[in-house]
């Protein structure tokens, strides 16, 4: 790191933070000046990054080995906050509203509860199916209760089982919550701990009956957050004694479910479950909400910074195979968006609209930089294959042009995206079947639309209609070009397309005349591929004599049908073929972002194996010369990684003699006495030690003398 | 003067015998064990099982006799001895601690005798015989006449930390204290519990068949029949039968799940009547048409689910929960973890060599899919033991092990070619972690998390195990040893 980056990496610091003292300055004092500048989004960039340039705090660090302009970083900063912003507040209102229904049906359920309430021993009950990310219980069950807190008359309590260690403790803390709720509204005679005289003790469920009654409450709600991980003899002493006080004070019981009802069940003795009058409620799973994030964050029409197929396909793989958590998908995505922003010069390009703004931002360096892309030198060599070797020469040395070229990318992406955002709605909308729209996104992205297995699945369909169904599924494209997809954001364009819509419009027409005349004259149309493929299912020597047989029997409607649907295929095969791989646009790296290795490296770690690794083969690590390049044993290992190797060698049992001799063996050379004997069992002991502290060997109880091996390797 | 002696007012009691019917006998006893004039006695213990009747037996007919001076004051105005009895009920199920129940009794005695003034703390035996004896000593010193006061505890043997003594002490309470009945509700006495000779019981035994139908049949079920209340009556009285004979009889006898049975099952029985498919009066060809519903036991198993839905979910619903099982919901690598959790229990550890290592795994295919050495030593097997080891619940393994067989099945998994490798990684960890915190595995022992020794436990069943197998693309009965 130069001496230059290192100042710059300082800028964030502040003295004032790390101060104990300091002296009170009031915020209204007259001098301005001296007021620390506030990070707040400025609207116009250039005017303040030319005012106060120097000083504004730099977040980011200059890249290009500190060539960077501060203009530029800033730059980058700003359009990093503006575009994770945009991001963040879609995802968090689709967060907001996924439980919306299931907080309605809750509550909903609770009011029930408390006007139809009659003498039975039976508590109500909502089992809420949350799904085993364990991670979206805590976020559902705070709104849960705060909902449930704003319009239901009553107390509403979250106990966890972390905080319910016995029965004393839940009671303990389930009227404090509940009368501290009303406390905190204002009201100052909610705890009355003494009834008729006498002290009541903090656990008797006296004192809730008395608020309750003082109140006029119309339900108790107590919320079991984790229910799985409630001790199960706690609950169902918690139901007998709910369920015994039930006549005075009118619980509800609410039980948040990981796993399902029916294990749920099996758990609970069935003294308690009888008392359960259960009502089941469903949450909506991680993998629809995370399609519909997905659909919005990431393929949405709008969305600033595009996540290439190989990033997308790896993101959803670790989804599918470990953890199913919209939250970690989120922090991934914003990992991916710093990712960008924060290690390439030319992020800052990613919003279109800067560009236009400042057109002088675009440096030398940054020229630099594009002509060494892999991008740029894919364009070249097509320029040079097409024989246009002037226009490359331009382009390699004048930076006009180049730049020139840089405002036409601009554009260039800009049409490929929504071409290809309108190509996977037309797929998604006119599949029969519905289409998985992650793996959609990712075929597209690859460039692959056209020869990939959700076109061609649209195009035999096509083939095997009837003229009614055909003109269900011109009339099912024509409605998504004029009204584009609500889910992404994308807006109708049958303005804009003069090409696959005016087709649609005239296929339309012309089949709907057919239809009708086959109505008139009775006869049924198909196509010639439809006849074929009945003719198909025969055995194969009637199959070619039907075949023939067919064909002459076609009608003049079916032959001009047969090339109505041909046609059909005809557009759509030319419309998906259109469409250009993203990968191999000119600067797609500044708004593609497709590195899956950062992400991998902090949100996988794999500490077992890397430990099993500098232990197996320390040179890795430690990269030193006396080891070269060693397999297996060597003296010049470090004594914890000998052992290590010796360990792996063992069974189960291992007798610390043996271990001891064949490592003094080792590290003393034998008969060349390289070291002490005593140097070299210090060493081994704490070899030794090192590895009991990595657990991976501890003394055996079955022999004397002996260690019993824990840990194996590669697991 | 009225005599010293006399019989409990027969006219009130007599009034209880309709409300609980079978139980004259338990009612008369108790009525002449606790009234003020009759036979009052220091401790009584009443037992017998759940749904007997006991608690609101007592309930009832101490409300009756502690009301009776006020009602019988026109005509025994001339008696001299003026009579009152109160009485207090402390429910053991609600008293948390022991210190819960003292506590609670004192609060219960004071408004039982209508107390004004602070009550002291009461933590323990000897503080709550001098809080008794002083609130009820200013209750008998308040009025003339003979006084008594019951003290009810129900389910006392069912009490939670209750202290050692505690109901030795309680059925001495009597002896310090004049006038004082101490009754203990309890399911089965133990000989001599409370320490004490000469404790009169009464027992409530459990309803025959034909005081369960008796009983029963006093209420009319909820839909009734559209040919009137008498039609009704018969065939409701028929169906009891039937319905104790195939499936009351041998689980759940007590009266409240009979009735809950019966109630279940009630509406569809008389399905057929009210679509108007069978009369009700061939009664045995109505119970041909319904046989089905007397074979299905599921009715037994109380369901926690009482009601469909509200109305919002209930269209979407249904064709969602289906899809909502465990198996689809849970990870890939959590559900090959549990899978191999389910083995690594369910497998002695002597035989991982023989189902799991690679070499052997050839042998076995060849000899179609049994393991080789279900073959080999069945005989040996046999003489040694005989229970499956499916029937022996699942056995505590070490973490290694698991993953081990974890490694072994991934292979053989759905799409493992596709996905990369694990090993080692965090996330495996963090799986693991999961599944312990859904209680889908246990840990077993108090070691650290963090030692290699830590061990576990599988805690679902092989139908769960088997949907989660199949949904990876593991027949996990392939790997199943003997």
């Amino acid at each position: 790191m130069s001496v230059d980056e290192e100042t710059h990496s300082h800028a964030g610091f502040d003295t004032l933070d790390h101060q104990q003292v300091y002296v009170y300055t009031p915020a209204n004092a007259p001098d301005s000046a001296n007021r620390p500048a506030k990070r707040r989004k400025v609207a116009g960039v250039q005017g303040s990054i030319s005012a106060d340039g120097p000083a504004q705090i730099l977040r980011f660090e200059p890249l290009l080995s500190g060539l960077e302009s501060s203009e530029c970083v800033a730059l980058r900063h700003q359009t990093f906050e503006r575009a994770w912003l945009k991001t963040e507040t879609q995802v968090q209102t689709i967060l907001d509203d996924a439980n919306e229904d299931t907080l309605e049906d809750v509550t909903a359920f609770v009011h029930s509860t408390s006007k139809a309430r009659r003498f039975s021993e039976r508590v109500p009950t909502g089992f809420i199916v949350t799904g085993p990310n364990i991670s979206s219980q805590s976020p559902l069950f705070r709104q849960l209760s705060s909902r449930l807190r704003t319009e239901i008359n009553g107390p509403a309590v979250v106990l966890r089982s972390s905080d319910a260690s016995n029965l004393k403790a839940v009671l303990k803390q389930l009227i404090r919550d509940s009368i501290t709720q009303s406390l905190s509204r204002g009201d100052e005679n909610g705890l009355r701990a003494e009834q008729d005289g006498r002290k009541l003790l903090n656990y008797d469920l006296e004192t809730l009956h008395s608020y309750v009654e003082a109140h006029g409450s119309e339900s108790v709600v107590i919320a079991f957050q984790d229910s799985e991980a409630f001790d199960s003899s706690l609950i169902s002493e918690l139901v007998k004694l709910i369920s015994s006080w039930a006549d005075r004070i009118p619980f509800v019981l609410l039980f948040g479910i990981a796993t399902s009802l029916d294990l749920f069940r099996e758990r609970l003795p069935s003294s308690a479950s009888r008392l359960l009058n259960g009502v089941q409620f469903d949450v909506e799973q991680t993998s629809s909400l995370l399609e519909r994030i997905f659909q919005k964050a990431v393929a949405g029409y709008e969305v600033p910074l595009r996540l290439g197929s190989g990033l997308v396909s790896g993101l959803m793989e670790r989804q599918d195979d470990h953890i199913q958590s919209v939250q970690s998908f989120v922090a991934a995505l914003k990992y991916a968006y710093m990712c960008h922003f924060y290690g390439n010069p030319l992020s800052f390009l990613c919003d279109s609209s800067v560009g236009d703004d400042h057109p002088n931002l675009i440096m030398s360096h940054h020229i630099e930089v594009i002509r060494m892309l892999p991008s740029f030198r894919g364009m070249l060599g097509k320029l040079v294959d097409n024989k246009q070797l002037a226009r490359a020469k331009a382009l390699l040395k004048d930076g006009k042009c180049l730049q020139q070229e840089i405002e036409k990318s601009q554009k260039s992406r800009a049409i490929l995206i929504t071409q290809l955002l309108r190509a996977m709605s037309l797929i998604a909308s006119s599949s029969q079947e519905p289409v998985e729209k992650i793996g959609l996104y990712v075929t597209a992205f690859r460039g692959e639309l056209a020869e990939s297995e959700h076109v061609k699945r649209v195009l035999d369909s096509i083939k095997r209609m009837t003229p009614d169904d055909l003109l269900n599924f011109i009339q099912i494209l024509s409605n998504a070009i004029d009204n584009g997809c609500t889910e992404t954001g994308l807006a109708g364009w049958a303005d804009e397309d003069d090409e696959l819509f005016p087709q649609m419009r005239e296929l339309h027409s012309q089949v709907s005349a057919l239809a009708v005349h086959s109505i008139k004259s009775g006869i049924p149309i198909r196509s010639s591929y439809a006849i074929h493929n009945k003719g198909l299912r025969t055995t194969v020597i009637a199959q070619r004599v039907q075949l023939s047989y067919e064909n002459s029997t076609l009608t003049d409607q079916d032959k001009e049908f047969t090339t109505l649907v041909d046609r059909l295929i005809g557009h759509l095969k030319v419309y998906f073929s259109q469409l250009a791989n993203p990968q191999e646009l000119f600067l797609n790296e500044a708004w593609l972002y497709d590195w899956t290795l950062p992400q991998k490296s902090a949100f996988t770690p794999r500490p077992r194996e890397a430990i099993e690794l500098a232990l197996s083969t320390p040179i890795r690590y430690l990269s030193c010369d006396c080891c070269e390049s060693i397999e297996g044993l060597s003296s010049t290992h470090p004594p914890t990684a000998m052992l290590y190797q010796m360990y792996l060698e063992t069974g189960s049992l291992i007798n610390i003699f043996d271990l001891w001799s064949a490592f003094f063996e080792m590290v003393g050379g034998g008969e060349e006495q390289k070291c002490d004997e005593r140097d070299a069992l210090v060493m081994f002991y704490r070899g030794l030690a090192d590895l009991k502290s990595l657990g991976m060997v501890k003394q055996s109880k079955k022999k004397a003398d002996h260690l019993a091996k824990l840990a194996w390797k590669g697991l | 003067m009225a005599a010293l002696f006399a019989l409990p007012n027969e006219l009130r009691i007599s009034s209880l015998y309709a409300r609980f019917p079978c139980r004259e006998q338990q009612i008369r006893s108790l009525a002449t064990l606790l009234s003020v004039r009759a036979a009052p006695c220091r401790n009584i213990i009443l037992h017998g099982l759940e749904a007997t009747g006991k608690t609101s037996i007592t309930k009832a007919l101490l409300e009756s006799l502690s009301t009776e001076p006020e009602a019988a004051n026109g005509t025994a105005n001339e008696d001299s001895i003026h009579e009152s009895l109160r009485f207090a009920i402390i429910k053991s199920a609600e008293c948390i601690t022991g210190r819960h129940l003292l506590e609670q009794t004192v609060g219960v005695v004071a408004k039982a005798v209508e107390w004004k003034g602070a009550i002291g703390r009461c933590e323990n035996l000897s503080q709550l015989v001098v809080e008794l004896s002083r609130l009820l000593s200013s209750w008998t010193t308040s009025g003339e006449g003979q006084h008594r006061f019951v003290l009810v505890f129900d389910g006392i043997d069912h009490q939670r930390d209750a202290p050692p003594t505690l109901l030795q002490a309680l059925a001495r309470l009597g002896e310090i204290i004049p006038s004082l009945t101490t009754l203990f509700l309890v399911t089965s006495p133990r000989p001599q519990f409370l320490h004490f000779p000469g404790v009169p019981h009464i027992l409530f035994p459990s309803y025959t068949k034909s005081e369960l139908l008796l009983i029963l049949a006093l209420q009319l079920p909820s839909p009734l029949l559209p040919t009137g209340e008498k039609d009704t009556r018969e065939t409701y009285t028929r169906f009891l039968s039937a319905v104790y004979d195939s499936l009351s009889k041998h689980s759940g006898r007590d009266l409240l799940s009979f009735r809950h049975v019966a109630s279940q099952l009630w509406p569809r029985f008389i399905r057929p009547i009210l679509s108007g498919e069978l009369s009700p009066t061939p009664f045995s060809r109505l119970l041909l048409a319904n046989r089905s519903l007397f074979q299905d036991d599921s009715v037994l198993v109380s369901s926690i689910i009482s009601t469909p839905p509200p109305t919002s979910l209930s269209q979407a619903g249904t064709t969602k929960t289906k899809q909502h099982t465990l198996a689809n919901l849970l990870p890939h690598t959590s559900r090959l973890l549990l899978i191999a959790s389910y083995l690594a229990s369910y497998n002695p550890p002597r035989l991982d060599t023989v189902l799991f290592m690679k070499t052997s795994l050839q042998k076995r295919r060849k000899k179609g899919g049994g393991t080789a050495l279900t073959r080999t030593t069945k005989a040996s097997a046999s003489k040694s033991r005989k229970i499956s080891r499916k029937l022996l619940g699942p056995q505590a393994f070490v973490l290694e092990r698991m993953l081990a067989i974890f490694h072994a099945i991934k292979e053989e998994s759905r799409g493992a070619r596709g996905r990369g490798s694990v090993n080692g990684s965090a996330d495996m960890q963090t799986a693991i972690a999961t599944l312990c915190s859904l209680r889908l595995l246990l840990r077993v022992g108090n070691a650290d998390v963090l030692d290699g020794g830590a061990r576990y436990r599988v805690a679902v069943g092989w139908e769960v195990i088997r949907n989660i197998g199949r949904s990876v693309g593991v027949e996990v009965e392939k790997w199943i040893g003997d």
